[in-house]
């Protein structure tokens, strides 16, 4: 990729804050050939890769590194665009927000630092991936389970930082973070809660500090650069009940999600439940033309016939009990009265035991696997998707209503319906996987088209996002428009004040410093 | 536990991996679907050649290219159409390989895959990938 400079950076001032950067991490740990560049592009970009372009990459080793390179970067007006793992694929991967940013890539800071068996949890630094964890606990053999997303390719704390979810009793992976150490954009360190009391015990274990608590703020943020954070972990299970059900049909959904959520809310169901629609399931037993050969959706007829040559329900359901025997057995029975109001089919049960196998691809189980990727091949062509995610109360009336819509907007774009629904707590993530040929320039045009639609849909009737891809960020940071974009001034404010020359993540989640406001998406800034 | 398997597979829109024999032209035994640990990094510097190649292989690349990984479900499918057993869907049961070639493809990604940055594997740790998994023209 040809080199786009930093902003209001000339080549001489670039090449000399490189050679800044390089005295700091060396040589090969700045990168900025044309194939480096290429590297650190958005593999799944719906467009041309060269609208998020890096002007170059650099991967420093310690948080003393990063200090440094912060400073630098202060000094040389370079913007930076920290990546943990930079696998955040679907969301823009590695690349950054404005053209021209330096790529801060943590990759090569991948220790694991502590991992406590007993009161269960790891301090781990941004590079560590879910691979690199669930290899380290293994080893260790210590009687913990990790809560892993869909692709666990990426970083455990990336993934966390950027609200990731997993679907164990530990899914909504920012809550597990407890204590961070994060780099402020001027250079300073701070670590937060029980942290920031030097050699404190219990730095990663209690969840506030004295007086405020700065976690969250670090979370989907550009704020600070965080360099090493405590994670909670599961305790090892004694055992795990699988309940699994098909349901037949697409309007199901809603008394599905009202029998789960008293469950869930209650405890009775601890683990974040996960509700794929049948596309989930189809998508990885072969390209899209093995099912339908025309171009435009599948039509409803040719998806009940579908649903029929493979046995399937619209949606499926596998609910997850981890624990004790007589406690899951006893959860097990709640469950299936509460079902059986509704569905005479019975639940296929299955146990699991600790020295039982647990199959790769099974993030329930705690296990990190990057097949749910291979629905990249599902359309053919360099396969990418998008992720349409909005947040939805936990029951039928608001699940219905965004289901109706979404699959209608997205039917007359003429585009696959495949949405799942993830219980979190009292709300669903109801993600919409939306997958395309980057290389057909009418199905890209069409998608950028649909998901704009789908975003000013969604906030018109009460639903936001809850992470988005670089393209919408300023559109989502938008929707959020109490009192005149309230939450936009205070972020501004605050980001204005930490980082005065802006060089910290430029329009991350739609958050402008002062030194690039005039870079953001006018169109989609209010 | 079996059942757990699939109807975790099920439920996570990885059933059928590519490698089980549903497809037409698939054949073969399935692939194992348990999760392979990697391999730990060799010692030594990351800048320098000459580290373990194999070892090289299963840690950086091992994500997806062990048994029951993406890639290697994807690649499966792809050499079982062409005629070649599933077992070829493993990058380290491939003969056909130049060491270019891997390069090649890590560095410039192929289809599904990703490019690879220097950060996920380095040069000298490429060139060790690629002297190990390069079989071809040896």
């Amino acid at each position: 990729m040809k080199l786009t400079l930093p902003q209001r950076l000339s080549p001489t001032q670039f090449a000399a804050a490189l050679k800044a950067f390089e005295a700091v991490v060396g040589k090969d740990w700045v990168m900025a050939s044309d194939a480096d560049r290429d590297a650190y592009s958005d593999i799944y970009a719906p467009g041309s890769e060269e609208e998020w372009p890096a002007s170059a990459a650099v991967a420093p080793a310690s948080a003393d590194e990063v200090q440094a390179i912060v400073r630098l970067a202060n000094e040389y007006k370079t913007p930076l665009w920290p990546v943990s793992r930079g696998k955040n694929l679907g969301y823009g991967a590695n690349a950054p927000r404005m053209p021209g940013s330096i790529v801060l890539d943590l990759g090569r800071m991948n220790k694991v630092l502590e991992l406590d068996p007993v009161l269960g949890y790891c301090v781990i630094e941004p590079g560590v991936g879910f691979f690199d964890l669930y290899d380290h606990i293994k080893r260790e053999k210590a009687p913990l389970w990790m809560s892993v997303p869909g692709n666990a390719w990426g970083s455990v704390l990336g993934n966390a930082l950027d609200h990731g979810i997993g679907y164990t009793p530990y899914g909504l992976h920012a809550r597990n973070i407890c204590g961070m150490e994060v780099v402020l954009p001027d250079g300073d360190m701070i670590r937060t809660n029980m942290g920031a009391m030097a050699n404190n015990k219990a730095a990663h274990l209690f969840p506030f500090g004295f007086g405020p608590s700065w976690d969250q703020m670090f979370t989907q943020s550009n704020m600070g650069i965080v360099t090493k954070a405590g994670m909670w972990l599961m305790p090892a299970p004694a055992s795990v009940l699988g309940l699994s059900l098909s349901i037949p049909k697409a309007e199901d959904i809603g008394w599905v999600i009202d029998t789960l959520a008293p469950l869930k809310i209650s405890g009775v169901i601890d683990q974040s439940i996960f509700v794929p629609s049948w596309l989930g399931k189809v998508v990885l037993m072969g390209q899209r033309k093995d099912f339908w050969d025309k171009p435009g959706a599948i039509p409803e007829s040719r998806v009940d016939e579908i649903l029929k040559e493979h046995k399937l329900g619209y949606w499926h359901m596998g609910i997850r009990l981890y624990g004790d025997e007589s406690v899951n057995k006893a959860k097990a029975e709640i469950i299936k009265k509460a079902f059986a109001a509704h569905i005479s089919t019975p639940f296929e049960e299955e146990w699991w035991h600790p020295g039982d196998p647990i199959v790769s691809v099974d993030p329930t189980m705690g296990v990190p696997s990057a097949v749910a990727l291979q629905m990249g091949d599902w359309v053919g062509g360099r396969g990418a998707h998008m992720g349409f995610s909005p947040v939805v109360p936990a029951s039928s009336a608001h699940v219905m209503d965004q289901l109706k819509r979404s699959r209608k907007i997205i039917a007359d774009h003429d585009v696959d319906f495949y949405a799942s629904f993830t219980m979190g707590g009292r709300f669903c993530n109801n993600i919409n996987m939306l997958m395309y040929d980057r290389d057909n320039p009418e199905q890209v045009a069409n998608m950028r088209k649909l998901f704009d639609a789908l975003v000013r849909d969604a906030a018109a009737n009460g639903y936001g996002e809850y992470r988005t891809h670089l393209g919408w960020m300023d559109q989502v940071a938008n929707t959020f428009d109490f009192n005149n974009h309230a939450q936009r001034r205070l972020n501004e404010r605050v980001k204005d004040a930490l980082d005065p020359n802006g060089i910290l993540a430029p329009g991350k989640q739609g958050v402008w410093p002062a030194a690039y406001r005039d870079q953001a998406n006018k169109e989609q800034r209010a | 536990m079996k059942r757990i398997a699939l109807l975790a597979l099920v439920a996570l829109a990885a059933c059928k991996p590519a490698a089980t024999p549903a497809g037409p032209g698939a054949g073969g035994p399935p692939p194992d679907l348990l999760y392979q640990m990697r391999a730990e990094a060799p010692a030594g510097d990351r800048l320098t050649a000459g580290r373990d190649g194999a070892a090289l292989f299963s840690n950086r690349c091992g994500f997806c290219h062990l048994r029951g990984g993406m890639g290697t479900n994807l690649l499966t499918k792809q050499r079982v159409a062409v005629g070649e057993p599933p077992e070829k869907g493993l990058l380290a049961n491939r003969t056909d390989l130049t060491a270019d070639y891997v390069k090649s493809v890590a560095r410039m990604g192929k289809g599904a895959m990703p490019r690879q940055t220097k950060v996920d594997v380095t040069d000298a740790e490429l060139d060790s990938v690629a002297h190990y998994l390069g079989k071809a023209g040896k």
